[in-house]
């Protein structure tokens, strides 16, 4: 027990603050300068706004008491527009929000024309900080079963690892747990992408052919050996090649063509 | 009936920190990591209530997140059992009385919890191994869970003590030094 119940309150207090605090720093781009300034700016602004209008309220005296009932009227008249306007502008942002996900859904099946696909979207994210599954609202009702690929807007995602009725969970390429056979499009050399712990959404290639050309921004697709993932679905681009010592464990980084920590929308394959 | 109103405060806790964990700490993250509630939740569960319960309630929370998201149906049960035990071994070493054997604790058992789901994650699911980006997220998690284990700490000696009084009532030994 606290000895001291005013202390064991503050210290809670201080506590907090500091967590706060550190998320926030934590946080923040590397540009801390800007974001110091951007705190100096802020909290002079509202002080600059309160003498600037001081100083017009006193040049302006005159005018002030004069046409007070008209600005009344005006006011009412302007408050039963400005909540009109605000219905409307709500009715246009539920219909933007819906717009934007059928186009997401839309421009998607495009894309993967040859397969069937199954729209979803994602409901959980993993818990731990190790691992990164991603829950999504298809399951077995949707005839979606285990092992079925899962690729986003732009390219991979995982495949289905487990399925209930209404959900399924995927191991998304990211994970640490993953590793995916692919291709580069431009030399057709073999690599192996895995997940990776820094970063939501950077790969590993590895196992890199010694001879291999690898080219920097060259696009990285599946290759569809190991019977999970089809051919040729786009995964991202290379980003870096690290090169080590011995050049048979050098290998490469690799940008993923979705960006995992807003991944909303994902289509699953049911046909392959 | 005191027994039933403990369990079902502890899985109402077990559902708030589900909830928690999905929403808040996926954004509110400190260098990227998130902390790890239940692991603090199974440990105050064995050292206040004993072994047996905190190895019951770290393997039923562990199957039942297991089951909601993770990857293979085993892993989290073993290891939150395993947080359970600890708990319940620690409780005779140490006086609970302190807040800074509560941290120490807590950072110990969080270690043991990961370094445990790392090991047992690369021997399953063979995923890489990568040390040094390991040990950067276990600090960051840590660091988080330390400060959570502050700011909750007067709620966790209150209903500790009441939970020991129900379950081990004069089986106390701490008390009496």
């Amino acid at each position: 027990m606290y000895k001291d119940k005013k202390s064991g309150i503050l210290g809670i207090f201080v506590t907090v603050v500091i967590l706060i605090i550190l998320v926030l720093l934590t946080n923040t781009e590397n540009n801390n300068l800007t974001a110091f300034e951007n705190a100096a700016s802020r909290l002079a602004t509202p002080i600059q706004n309160g003498l600037t209008y001081l100083k017009n309220k006193v040049n302006g005296n005159n005018s002030f008491f004069t046409d007070i009932n008209n600005l009344q009227t005006e006011n009412e008249e302007l408050k039963k527009k400005n909540s009109e306007l605000e219905q409307e502008l709500r009715k246009l942002e539920t219909i933007k929000t819906e717009n934007q996900s059928l186009k997401e859904y839309l421009s998607l099946t495009e894309k993967y024309a040859d397969y069937k696909t199954l729209p979803a979207d994602v409901i959980n994210r993993d818990i731990s900080n190790y691992s990164k599954t991603i829950v999504i609202n298809v399951g077995t009702k949707n005839e979606v079963k285990e092992g079925m690929t899962v690729v986003g807007d732009k390219g991979l995602v995982g495949y289905i690892i487990s399925a209930t009725d209404n959900t399924a969970k995927v191991q998304t390429i990211v994970d640490t747990a993953s590793s995916v056979s692919s291709l580069m499009s431009t030399s057709r050399d073999p690599i192996v992408c895995k997940g990776t712990l820094d970063g939501s959404s950077t790969l590993k290639a590895m196992y890199i052919p010694t001879e291999a050309q690898i080219i920097q921004g060259d696009s990285i697709e599946t290759s569809g050996i190991g019977g999970i993932y089809p051919k040729g679905i786009h995964i991202g681009n290379v980003q870096r090649v690290v090169n080590t010592n011995n050049s048979i464990d050098r290998y490469a980084i690799i940008e993923t063509a979705v960006n995992f920590q807003k991944l909303e929308s994902v289509l699953v394959v049911t046909n392959h | 009936m005191k027994k039933i109103i403990i369990n079902i405060f502890i899985l109402i806790t077990f559902l708030i920190i589900y909830f928690l964990q999905l929403n808040f700490f996926s954004w509110f993250k400190i260098a990227g990591a998130m902390p790890n509630l239940f692991v603090i939740l199974v440990f105050y569960i064995g050292l206040f209530s004993g072994r047996s319960m905190g190895l019951t309630y770290g393997i039923l929370f562990g199957i039942v997140l297991d089951l909601l998201v993770g990857e293979n149906v085993g892993m989290t049960a073993i290891m939150l059992g395993i947080t359970g035990i600890i708990g319940g071994v620690l409780d005779k070493n140490f006086s609970k009385d302190s807040r800074i054997t509560i941290l120490i604790m807590v950072v110990g058992s969080t270690i043991i919890y990961e370094v445990g789901m790392y090991v047992l994650r690369y021997a399953i699911l063979h995923s890489s191994i990568e040390l040094i980006s390991f040990c950067k997220i276990l600090l960051a998690e840590v660091v988080f869970n330390v400060f959570i284990t502050i700011i909750l700490y007067p709620l966790i000696q209150k209903t500790g003590h009441s939970i020991e009084n129900e379950y081990k009532g004069s089986k106390i030994l701490t008390r009496y030094f």
